[in-house]
């Protein structure tokens, strides 16, 4: 495991036993990440606000099962916080433009959860959808950066949904044969 | 769904974390996660190999009310810890340099592989459909990709596409593909340096063939910025 993800863990095994000081320093350190998600996910400032808060009440009652299989802690993070986007998108389907999203800041510099770990991991990722058949590749980001239903995929790329269904199947069975490699 | 089936399994798991899996085969997967500790290691697998994909999204700091709600959802009753956020940020402070610093010794003793680095953009209708996907590499190339319902403009008009450098005026980059086609094409160093910098593209309606000042002169119809992943 990264240095830089031990103090998460620690907080989050202080946080399962109930420390409101760090569950609030996680929160300020982890919650920048969480939230550009959800805006990115949602394009709704609001939502993504309430599905932030939903994220961090799970945290809250749920730090003690974090285990070191589920990945980094900002994998954890991330992962309650998008199935609960997914869920919300669910509920509303895309009504928000890109646009309504503003003054957003990209933060450049080296953050406490980068690590050599991340940095392999994205080179790896990079590579592999590179080297991907560009109808998998851009069905698997549609659906992954917007949320996308087979459905919404097959009307957007004028395909029947038979078709996207495999791009979107035959895509990831490529890319994880690749990112095992 | 066969149990046993571990290249299906894999598959499903795939679905369920990127989102395609919908609707009642979402919960019979959830269900199913619960009591197969095999089909929650896929899942995990899949969510540890796409958190690149999180991490090339820009962070961005919640409002404060975010966080007042989580508290008083969860200890209603009592007072709030913020006034001590000062002690928790200094000693994260601390151990954040310190992390940092670890991960900095380990990149100068660690051989990094050559940088790849792809940048992607979904241009959006007000609606939010999609209508091009971009795509860059760092190797100079640039694609964009129409989707269908991008149909030729009205009076013979061509969509011009436009990099928004940080400073100065737009530069011409290619007349867009309607109806599913593809272009693809090289941009110059500078080019690359400017994308790389503001990530910013516009869309303009201009006379057939391009403008013919060089700069955009009819009305800007979208925008994107691209994401690193």
């Amino acid at each position: 495991m990264a240095k830089a993800d031990d103090g998460l863990v620690r907080a989050l095994a202080r946080i399962a036993q109930g420390d409101r000081q760090a569950f609030a320093g996680f929160y300020q350190k982890t919650h920048r990440a969480v939230f550009g998600m959800c805006l990115h996910l949602l394009r709704d400032r609001d939502e993504a606000c309430d599905v932030l808060q939903e994220t961090y009440i799970q945290v809250w009652h749920h730090a003690g099962e974090y285990h070191c299989d589920r990945g980094s802690v900002q994998t954890w993070m991330m992962s309650i916080g998008r199935y609960r986007c997914l869920d919300a998108l669910r509920r509303r389907r895309h009504e928000a433009d890109y646009d309504s999203v503003s003054d957003r800041q990209e933060s450049n510099t080296l953050g406490p959860m980068d690590n050599v770990g991340n940095l392999l991991d994205r080179q790896r990722l990079n590579h592999c959808l590179k080297d991907l058949d560009e109808r998998y590749r851009s069905s698997i980001e549609m659906a992954y950066f917007r949320g996308f239903t087979h459905q919404e995929l097959a009307v957007a790329m004028g395909e029947p949904l038979g078709t996207t269904k495999s791009w979107i199947r035959r895509g990831l069975d490529v890319l994880r044969r690749c990112l095992d490699t | 769904m066969k149990p046993d089936n571990y290249e299906r399994n894999h598959a499903l798991a795939a679905e369920y974390v990127v989102g395609t899996l919908q609707g009642a085969a979402r919960r019979r997967f959830e269900r199913w996660m619960m009591v197969s500790a095999r089909v929650r290691r896929q899942v995990w697998y899949w969510e540890r190999r796409l958190q690149p994909f999180n991490e090339s999204l820009p962070e961005e700091v919640a409002p404060r009310a975010v966080w007042n709600s989580i508290e008083q959802r969860l200890f209603p009753a009592t007072a709030p810890v913020a006034a001590r956020w000062w002690q928790t940020l200094t000693a994260w402070r601390w151990s954040t340099g310190i992390a940092v610093l670890g991960v900095f010794a380990l990149l100068l003793w660690t051989p990094s592989p050559p940088v790849v680095t792809h940048y992607v953009g979904v241009v959006q209708s007000q609606q939010a459909e999609p209508l091009w996907l971009v795509n860059a590499s760092g190797d100079q190339r640039l694609s964009v990709k129409a989707m269908p319902p991008v149909q030729p403009a009205d009076d013979g008009r061509d969509y011009q596409l436009w990099l928004l450098p940080e400073s100065g005026a737009p530069i011409s980059l290619a007349l867009l593909p309607t109806g599913g086609a593809r272009l693809q094409m090289n941009l110059s160093d500078q080019q690359v340096r400017q994308l790389l910098q503001s990530r910013s593209l516009a869309i303009s309606l201009e006379p057939a063939g391009g403008s013919p000042t060089g700069q955009p002169t009819g009305p800007v119809v979208y925008q994107t910025r691209l994401v690193q992943l």
